[in-house]
């Protein structure tokens, strides 16, 4: 029976699985860079065999990096309320703007057509491949090696004063904090329930009774972050932490042949789903 | 009066994030009974499966398998009144001042009373007899500030939010971990009284020897998510292998009796409350003096 309060499982992001893979051995920089570009070019493909084919891909790097498929998949349901909306409206709403193609139904200003069909389905196949190849890319990578990997990809911009460091610290705070409130929740959730408090079991219409509902939880969370976050500064202070100061890595890193050929092979599978044109 | 059991445990087994990478197997075939009145304490290591076990007698974890019956509710049965339970079973959690939400003390003892749906006279009368229970002046302390207390004081305010919904029994985790030794005494005989004048039965879990040697009627001994041991404070502390195989620590009273046994007194070895065990020592300190001037 799974517990009502296990909250950290549907977590995905900030967790780290560690399998020793090749995928997981690869240079965070390169890593970072190739599923950029792959989540850019998925983005931007309207097919249906290029979404069939990035599908594809997707389940593959969950294979070689040897990380169950079902945990990729335990982080797309919470979005799934999400893209069923979006595939309503699309389907309501965008027949005018894609009305190519055969139309199969109208009624006022519904239109769908075989096109509008297309950019439902395409769109929905499509959040789920981003859904998965990011996870593959946090469980696969440490909040370390990914804080170097966006540090360094971001250093030309230094040039232009832009804060990188501080930027990519936050980024890094703010991730690794994920679980760690996820858990903190778990455990107000429990404590108030142990005095009788219940959560989400009124009426969804009376929204201001649900709100209420939260408040015992969300004011201790507030409480424990803003201590948090003190405790936080005080770490990094009596470590000597200087905002701006130039610092050295404890890992260095260095891309291999291998590294390459995978640069390689991302750069031209990106080429292929954005340039070549799919019949269907 | 014949010992009645209100908490039995039978093989219990949980699992934490069943079907995912981290999954953790927490308990793997737990025992424990409790009878009406105890003051049962439970300790172990470190992710020895105290945690875990607790949650369960409030039902904020149904069991995996295995049989757990609270007071006559069975636990593995889908369609319970869980509310009813979690009244029954006050469960304290780790830094329970965490908790505090309300403004006011008054308040915030008052949210699980409320909770019940009790009228404002009945609410009133829980708070102060929770309030004169954990030791806070009902007419000083109920407006002023929750944020502006010590960290003792929040304490006894958290514990008089769980004693307000007036509980059965009482679960306690770490009650006086972080405290100040004042704070700590005076927290460890509100629960002494709790327990022997207002009859609550009480489990708590803790890693401070002193107080299990003070408070507790039996002891459970938790290593690798199973109960490896239990007996009374006696048996537990005079089990020398035992305590080296579980490596549990043991009061200090029982260190120095042992310490002065392996010299070579004659000290009785199970008398570790502070009180009897001074005895010991000035029995040995006198017998001394005598040697000498004879």
């Amino acid at each position: 029976m799974a517990s009502e309060f296990e909250l950290s499982r549907n977590i995905t992001i900030g967790q780290y699985v560690p399998t020793g893979s090749y995928i997981h051995r690869l240079d965070p920089r390169i890593k970072l860079l190739v599923f950029t570009i792959l989540v850019l070019a998925i983005a931007l493909n309207t097919s249906y065999l290029g979404n069939a084919l990035g599908l594809l891909l997707s389940i593959y790097l969950f294979w070689a990096s040897k990380i169950p498929i079902s945990y990729g998949l335990s982080g797309i349901k919470p979005a799934i309320p999400f893209i069923i909306i979006l595939a309503v409206l699309q389907l309501i709403f965008q027949g005018n703007v894609f009305s190519g193609g055969t139309l199969f139904f109208e009624y006022g200003f519904i239109l769908i057509t075989s096109e509008s069909i297309r950019l439902v389905i395409v769109s929905a196949v499509r959040f789920v491949e981003i859904i998965l190849l990011s996870s593959v890319l946090t469980l696969s990578t440490s909040t370390t090696e990914l804080t170097h990997a966006i540090q360094s990809l971001l250093s030309p911009l230094k040039k232009i004063k832009f804060p990188v460091h501080e930027l990519s610290l936050i980024i890094t705070i703010a991730i690794r904090f994920v679980p760690t409130f996820a858990i903190e929740m778990e455990k107000m959730m429990k404590a108030q329930a142990s005095r009788g408090a219940d959560f989400g079991s009124g009426e969804w219409w009376r929204i201001i009774q649900r709100t209420k509902d939260m408040l015992p939880i969300i004011i201790p969370l507030f409480n424990i972050a803003l201590s948090r976050a003190e405790d936080l500064i005080l770490a990094m202070e009596s470590r000597c932490y200087t905002p701006g100061n130039d610092r050295s890595a404890y890992s260095v890193y260095k891309a291999l042949g291998r590294d390459y050929l995978v640069l390689f092979i991302g750069l031209l599978l990106s080429f292929l789903l954005f340039f070549y044109p799919f019949p269907y | 009066m014949p010992e009645k059991p209100i908490i039995e445990i039978e093989n219990l087994f949980h699992t934490y994030m069943k079907r995912t990478p981290m999954e953790h197997k927490a308990l793997m075939g737990t025992s424990m009974v409790v009878n009406e009145g105890e003051c049962i304490a439970i300790i172990g290591h470190t992710g020895s499966g105290k945690s875990t076990l607790i949650q369960h007698f409030n039902g904020l974890i149904r069991p995996d398998s295995g049989k757990v019956i609270i007071d006559g509710v069975d636990l593995s049965k889908k369609r319970i009144d869980i509310k009813a339970l979690r009244r029954k079973v006050g469960l304290v959690f780790q830094n329970p001042e965490d908790q505090i939400f309300e403004k006011l003390i008054g308040d915030d003892i008052a949210y699980g009373p409320f909770k019940l749906g009790l009228p404002l006279k009945e609410v009133r009368e829980r708070v102060k007899w929770a309030m004169d229970m954990v030791g806070l002046n009902f007419e000083e302390m109920k407006d002023r500030q929750t944020f502006a207390l010590s960290g003792g004081q929040k304490r006894k305010v958290a514990l008089a939010g769980i004693l307000a919904l007036k509980p059965k029994i009482l679960v306690l985790d770490e009650p006086t971990a972080g405290l100040d030794p004042r704070s700590r005494n005076e927290l460890l005989d509100k629960i002494k009284f709790l327990n022997k004048m207002e009859n609550l039965t009480v489990i708590f879990v803790s890693h401070n020897m002193e107080e299990v040697a003070y408070l507790a009627d039996r002891v459970y001994v938790m290593a690798n998510g199973t109960d490896v041991l239990s007996g009374t404070p006696e048996d537990i502390f005079t089990d020398k292998d035992k305590l080296q195989r579980y490596q549990i620590g043991t009061p200090e009273t029982v260190q120095v009796l042992y310490r002065l046994n392996d010299l070579g007194y004659n000290v009785n070895t199970s008398a570790f409350a502070v009180s009897e065990a001074a005895n010991e020592i000035i029995k040995v300190l006198n017998d001394g003096e005598g040697e000498n001037h004879g």
